[in-house]
């Protein structure tokens, strides 16, 4: 279970990208993928990330384990100051931190059995184990849940499940304090998804693990989180205990996106309220001034133009406060379908009231 | 009133490893102006059994029958089948940006749709449509975004151009195979929305094809559950939902976050599916079932009637009275099967 030692904590964390050189002075465009993030992981909790695809979810993770260098803010890993760490100094820590991928083709070399996958992972770690590295490759099939008679084999002869196991057990094989997982599940069939995120939750309370758990899946995240954050355009916006922010969220870009989420229940799905968001994800190229939400917020008013919202704490203290990044937050029990869009200069034709932001539907 | 009725298809591929059986002599029909949702694991068939009613399974093995509109689109001759696809039958895949061309401006595909079925219609007037079809599907500014090129629009906006251009001739029969799998939530809440708006307007009926259980409770009105190339269970939503027959169903629903206490472990169907070029004799499902009985290894289970209700059909050898099964399922959870 998580305590309330942080194992991770980032301040003010900003990350551009320089992207072509364009513009009529030739300058370089900047694409502001993080900007501003302040967030801790306590030992031993997962914390959810969610947003929409594009929102800075991976490169937020990349700064956090520092396989970027950040731009501005800092980083600290298990009390130490790890912002400006040099690829050599980081070099002991990053078996501490691991990470698996959403695409468990693409992350495994497929003209390497199974067994040198994961005994290579072992290897850079040093042997610290009992056995030989083959028992203890084994061993590590085992907890994940492969046959450990399959050592030999190669990744195009697993399932796409078994291959997640693969990189879970790879990335387990370097005892690692923090494992990023970037959406560990979404290409999986939902009946494979839950083996999966089970053995996950097992190695968890077994390993003391500590997760960043990054989905566009609400449902899962939803199930795995201790806390959730959520991302917009760069920014977190809203961030606590995960039952709190699914009760009685109270930035409306949190409400929109609950709102979307699919229920596989049919009699519920009818009776709620669906928050439809007009327009798309704006570019983080030119973010919109303000609030980076404005233009799609039903509930914005002047001064969200204008004004840069900064996370703040609603309610609760410490790493457990639910905190939220608006100028005008909702209460839990307003209703943000009944909020009419005065700025949101969401263009929509005439044709298209039906997809426009305020959508309920019957 | 039934407008596509398809029986016993078959569709089968050689390929160097053996004979891949991707479809398995599934029957279904799609009701005018109603919504079947397809649902089922990767790989279960769901993309080459549609693909095949649209002729576009090349170099397949395919038998069987599907009546449309006084035609049978497995025996038509292309030029059949041409006359029916993009006009009659309208189809959207799932991956928009190989669905439209990165050449060519988005309206000026659009009137290439439109006037390869009807010459007769004049660009300018085949232009006027498109930008209205834009419009209905919620692109902003259509009127200029029509001259724009694919990479100009947004993933979502794409899905929503796909979705235009298979309504462009008025189907009255639109395919989508996984039309919001690669989109996020709020967009795949605009695409659905627009979904829904269509067919309330001009009473189309939609094939949806799905992994995703919610977009089936959000959007069906039929639902057929395929497995290993058949469908297993076949019933209203809400009998699918509610009152599940097969165990494969019951898997699936049963493997969804949210339907366990937060805390709690999830039930997922243990295993994985069956090759489909080495079957196993009996019920395909009966390797990962945890029902399985004798009789499920030695015979292959057919669709037949359950819970007394015509509509509602399922493969599998469990008694077809309802307190019965239900009980059987109570049995089970308690001796940890479905923990
Ligand atoms: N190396 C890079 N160079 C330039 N731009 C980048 C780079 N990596 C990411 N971006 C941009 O930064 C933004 C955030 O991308 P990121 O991959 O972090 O999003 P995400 O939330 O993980 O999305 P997804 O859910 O699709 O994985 C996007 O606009 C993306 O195009
Ligand atoms: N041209 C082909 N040659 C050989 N096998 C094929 C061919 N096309 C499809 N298959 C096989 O047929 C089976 C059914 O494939 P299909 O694409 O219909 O699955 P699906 O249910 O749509 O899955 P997904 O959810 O992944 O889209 C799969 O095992 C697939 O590998
Ligand atoms: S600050 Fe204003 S625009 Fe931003 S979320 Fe809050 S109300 Fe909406
Ligand atoms: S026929 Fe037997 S193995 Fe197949 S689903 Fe029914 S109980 Fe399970
Ligand atoms: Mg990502
Ligand atoms: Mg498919």
């Amino acid at each position: 279970m998580s305590s309330d030692e942080v194992l991770l904590s980032a301040s003010g964390v900003s990350k551009r990208f320089n992207v072509g050189s364009r513009g009529l002075l030739g300058g370089r465009l900047q694409l502001s993928a993080v900007d501003n993030v302040s967030l801790e992981i306590k030992k031993g909790e997962t914390l959810g990330l969610v947003g929409e695809s594009g929102c800075g979810k991976s490169s937020l993770a990349r700064c956090l384990t520092r396989l970027y260098d950040v731009d501005e803010g800092t980083i600290t890993f298990d009390g130490r100051d790890i912002t400006n760490l040099g690829r050599r100094q980081m070099q002991p820590l990053r078996s501490e931190m691991q990470m698996i991928f959403q695409d468990p083709y693409g992350s495994l070399n497929p003209r390497r059995r199974v067994g040198s996958i994961i005994g290579d992972a072992l290897a850079i770690h040093g042997n610290r184990g009992k056995g030989t590295r083959r028992q203890q490759v084994q061993e590590l099939m085992e907890i994940v849940g492969l046959n450990p008679e399959h050592y030999n084999r190669y990744p195009a002869d697993f399932s796409g499940g078994q291959r997640q196991r693969i990189g879970i057990a790879r990335a387990l094989a370097l005892k690692p304090k923090l494992i990023v997982c970037d959406e560990p599940v979404s290409a999986l069939d939902v009946s494979i998804q839950a083996q999966v995120i089970n053995l996950l939750q097992d190695l968890q309370r077994e390993f003391d693990l500590t997760y960043l758990f990054i989905s566009h899946d609400l449902s899962v995240v939803q199930h795995i989180s201790d806390r959730i954050a959520v991302m917009y355009l760069g920014r977190i916006v809203e961030s606590g205990p995960v039952e709190e922010v699914f009760t009685a969220s109270s930035h409306p870009y949190t409400r929109a996106l609950l709102s979307a989420k699919p229920i596989a229940d049919p009699r519920a799905a009818e009776q709620r309220d669906r928050i439809v968001l007009a327009g798309d994800l704006p570019s983080p190229i030119s973010p919109p001034s303000g609030c980076r939400f404005h233009p799609r917020c039903p509930k914005a008013e002047q001064d969200c133009v204008t004004v840069v919202p900064t996370l703040e704490i609603l309610r609760g203290a410490g790493p457990d406060a639910q905190r939220v990044e608006c100028l005008h937050p909702l209460e839990a029990d307003q209703d943000l379908s009944s909020f009419t869009p005065s700025i949101a200069d969401t263009i929509i034709g005439a044709d298209a009231a039906a997809t426009g932001s305020r959508e309920v539907a019957s | 009133m039934v407008l596509l009725h398809v029986t016993d298809l078959n569709v089968s591929f050689d390929t160097d490893d053996g004979v891949v059986k991707a479809v398995r002599g599934i029957s279904f029909d799609v009701d005018r102006g109603k919504t079947l949702g397809i649902v089922g694991e990767s790989g279960s068939g769901k993309s080459v059994s549609t693909q095949t009613l649209a002729g576009l399974t090349r170099g397949a093995r395919v038998s069987g029958s599907a009546q449309f509109d006084g035609l049978d689109l497995i025996k038509a001759s292309p030029s059949q089948r041409r006359s029916v696809l993009g006009r009659k039958i309208g189809m959207i895949f799932q991956d928009p940006l190989t669905s439209l061309h990165p050449a060519y401006r988005v309206g000026a595909q659009i009137v290439e749709t439109i006037r390869a079925h009807d010459r007769s219609i004049s660009k300018r007037a085949a232009r006027l449509r498109a930008i209205e079809l834009l419009g209905m599907v919620g692109i902003p500014f259509p009127s200029e975004r029509v001259d724009e090129f694919p990479h100009q629009f947004s993933g979502g906006m794409r899905q929503r151009v796909m979705i235009a251009m298979a309504m462009a001739l008025d189907p009255t029969l639109l395919i989508a195979d996984e039309p919001t799998t690669a989109l996020d939530v709020t967009v795949q809440a605009q695409v659905l929305e627009l979904m829904r708006k269509v067919q309330a307007e001009f009473g189309t009926a939609i094939i949806l094809i799905t992994h995703d259980l919610g977009v089936i409770a959000d959007v069906a009105d039929d639902v057929a559950v395929m497995y290993a190339g058949t469908i297993v269970e076949r019933a209203p939503r809400d009998e699918i939902f509610y009152q599940p027959h097969h165990p494969y169903t019951e898997g699936l629903l049963d493997s969804m976050p949210g339907r366990v206490e937060r805390g709690q472990p999830l039930r997922p169907v243990k295993g994985s599916p069956p090759s489909l070029i080495d079957l196993p004799p009996g019920c395909p499902f009966a390797p990962r079932c945890p029902y399985r009985f004798d009789r499920c290894d030695q015979e292959v289970p057919v669709l037949q009637t359950v819970f007394g209700d015509e509509q509602h059909q399922s493969a599998c050898f469990l008694p077809t009275e309802i307190e019965e099964r239900k009980a059987l399922r109570e049995q089970l959870v308690e001796k940890g099967g479905i923990r």
